[in-house]
């Protein structure tokens, strides 16, 4: 196993009132699991070793002791409830909504817990886009009867950027939920969402972009439980990779065999800009229902070619052409970002990363 | 303005012109009819710089100068419109930014100052007027969600934006209703000059109520077969093709 001294040393490092007998024993669990080797199925493109090569200095685990008590479910999970710290326990009260999206403050390692009760509406903003070279976000979201969440989750960190997140979903009858999730750059980030579609009527709409550009890694897990009958899924993933960067998305549906009249449709598309780049994308469904609906498709490929013949012959450039043409390709997903903030941030990044964009600035 | 010399094309080993050969003159309306899978498309896709054909012989020579040694960007710089059958929808990309950024690479490419913000606008609003369109059309995506008929105006408008000084129209008058035909026509004589020129791709007369042809050309089996004035497209609606094809 690896030496993951440096995660020891960094936490050894906190001042004494940080190191709670609490967080020292999720470190111990996380220390005792490791990191997940390639031999596992769920971890054959993420290479995690590079994380335990990172300087102590790099894992900046937080000063502020998180809440006591919070439980882990594995290595991952309690290397996160060691590290981080301020965490969020928020309820949004029932029948309430809440106008202002909810944006935790920008730590290298948080923990959320939201609960929406019956009836409650809320915005959730999740940024691991700041500065630190290893940063965790784990949480775990419950919505009662009826909750609605729209959940944008954004990483736009730099070059050098190495980001774990996790999301647990949980919805009660009829409730629903939007989520975005967005990675454009950093050097290893692996995002697992996870959703339990446990009562009659829940719904999830799932609009993902990946984009890794350089040597970047990217690696998008989604698994959908649809354990009671009536609910509803719609996921759409996009890829986008350049240069020598990979991308991975493992979309997994499961529909149980109480989960009658499920009604669940899976959509990737990825685009390859450049030779040395590469996409693993693999939907996984399994089906132990009869009375289901359940839709699926995969396109690879590069830009549409008579697209691309119509822009040029109104005279754009080939190379803006092709930038106006990954641009549109993004917006299917984008244009589910609510927030213009939000979504003029993505947009700049993402025209930074494309060659001769210059003539499209009017696009932010 | 336009000279084709005897012209072959083929895509994918397949032989689509045969020997075309065409001479437009400076303020020249020429119409193309012909029947289904005679090398229209081609024709009008290959003088645009669509990458999918191997010119085996001739040559297309556009205001004196080799066309075919052009990229698709360089001949719209120079001049050359053409006018989708299909349109391609751009979804995201505001018909705005779109134009803006299509006729301002254009004037860079030809070494002239591009329009600023106000100057585009102001531009753009006063033929989206002229094409009885709807200025709210200008925020949403390029051709996103638009019927055939509001794709081929769309087409249209683009074209009066940019001011081309050869304007191919392939079959743009197809799917229209009467409405839409006139407006789209009268887009087409609002540009007619003595210094532009037009090829209409067509399969039917109709337009050519509206757009009176200098001449009219047969297509077919890949080589023009009949030339005539603008009674020669009459003289296909009542007969069709079959007397022209047998003939060649």
């Amino acid at each position: 196993m690896l030496d993951l001294a440096t995660f020891r040393s960094a936490f050894e490092a906190l001042p004494e009132p940080a190191r709670s007998s609490a967080r020292r024993k999720a470190l111990d669990a996380f220390l005792a699991g490791g990191l997940p080797s390639t031999d596992l199925e769920e971890w054959k493109y993420t290479d995690l070793s590079p994380l335990a090569a990172l300087p102590p200095a790099a894992l900046l685990p937080e000063a502020e002791a998180a809440g006591e008590g919070i439980g882990f479910t594995d290595a991952l999970d309690a290397l996160n409830a060691a590290f981080a710290g301020g965490s969020t326990e928020l309820r949004i009260a029932a029948d309430t909504r809440r106008d202002e999206p909810i944006r935790p403050a920008d730590r290298a390692h948080q923990r959320h817990r939201l609960h929406l009760e019956r009836g409650a509406e809320a915005t959730l903003i999740l940024n691991t886009s700041g500065d630190g070279a290893f940063e965790t976000v784990f949480a775990d979201i419950r919505l009662d009867a009826g909750a609605r969440l729209n959940l944008v989750r954004l990483n736009d960190a730099g070059a050098d950027a190495h980001r774990l997140t996790r999301i647990n979903m949980h919805l009660a009858r009829d409730a629903c939920a939007n989520v975005v999730t967005v990675d454009l750059g950093g050097r290893l980030s692996r995002h697992d969402l996870n959703v339990d579609l446990a009562e009659p009527g829940a719904a999830i709409h799932l609009h993902g972009l990946y984009a890794p550009a350089g040597e970047g890694h990217v690696d998008n897990h989604t698994r959908i439980e649809h354990r009671a009958p009536h609910c509803t899924s719609r996921e759409q993933y996009r890829g986008i990779a350049r240069d020598k960067a990979r991308g991975v998305f493992n979309g997994m549906i499961r529909v149980h065999k109480d989960a009658q009249k499920t009604d669940s449709e899976q959509r990737i598309a990825n685009l390859i800009l450049s030779p040395g780049a590469e996409i693993n994308a693999k939907p996984e469904l399994e089906i132990y229902a009869d009375d289901v609906k359940c839709a699926h498709g995969a396109t690879f490929g590069q830009l549409d070619d008579e697209a691309l013949f119509y822009l040029r012959s109104r005279g754009l450039p080939e190379s803006t052409a092709r930038a106006l043409l990954t641009w549109t390709f993004a917006h299917e997903v984008l244009q589910h970002i609510h927030q213009e903030d939000v979504r003029g941030r993505v947009t700049r990044r993402l025209l930074r990363q494309l060659p001769n964009s210059e003539q499209l600035e009017a696009l932010q | 303005m336009l000279e084709i010399k005897n012209l072959h094309a083929r895509i994918e080993n397949k032989d689509i012109l045969k020997g075309v050969d065409l001479r437009l003159g400076a303020g020249e309306v020429h119409a193309i009819m012909g029947p289904n899978g005679s090398g229209k498309s081609t024709l009008s896709k290959l003088l645009a710089g669509h990458e999918d054909y191997t010119i085996t012989e001739g040559s297309v020579s556009f205001l004196g100068e080799d066309l075919l040694e052009l990229a698709p960007e360089l001949r719209a710089a120079k001049g050359i419109f053409l006018g989708f059958q299909y349109p391609v929808e751009i979804p995201g990309v505001s018909n705005m930014v779109f134009l803006k950024a299509a006729l301002n690479a254009q004037r860079k490419a030809r070494g002239e100052k591009e329009l600023d913000a106000g100057d585009f606008l102001a531009w753009v609003k006063h033929r989206v007027k002229q094409m009885q369109m709807n200025p709210a059309m200008l925020s949403r995506g390029v051709n996103e969600g638009f019927s055939g008929g509001e794709k081929k105006r769309n087409e249209i408008l683009q074209m009066l934006v940019l001011e081309p000084k050869l304007m191919v129209l392939d079959e743009t008058d197809s799917g229209l209703d009467i409405d839409a035909l006139k407006v789209v026509a009268d887009g087409i004589n609002l540009m007619r000059s003595k210094e532009r020129s037009v090829l209409l791709v067509t399969h039917y007369q109709r337009l050519l109520d509206y757009v009176k042809p200098d001449f009219v050309h047969v297509l077919a089996g890949g080589r023009i077969v009949k030339s005539g004035g603008p009674e020669l497209a009459l003289e296909l609606e009542e007969k069709g093709y079959g007397w022209i094809q047998q003939a060649a």
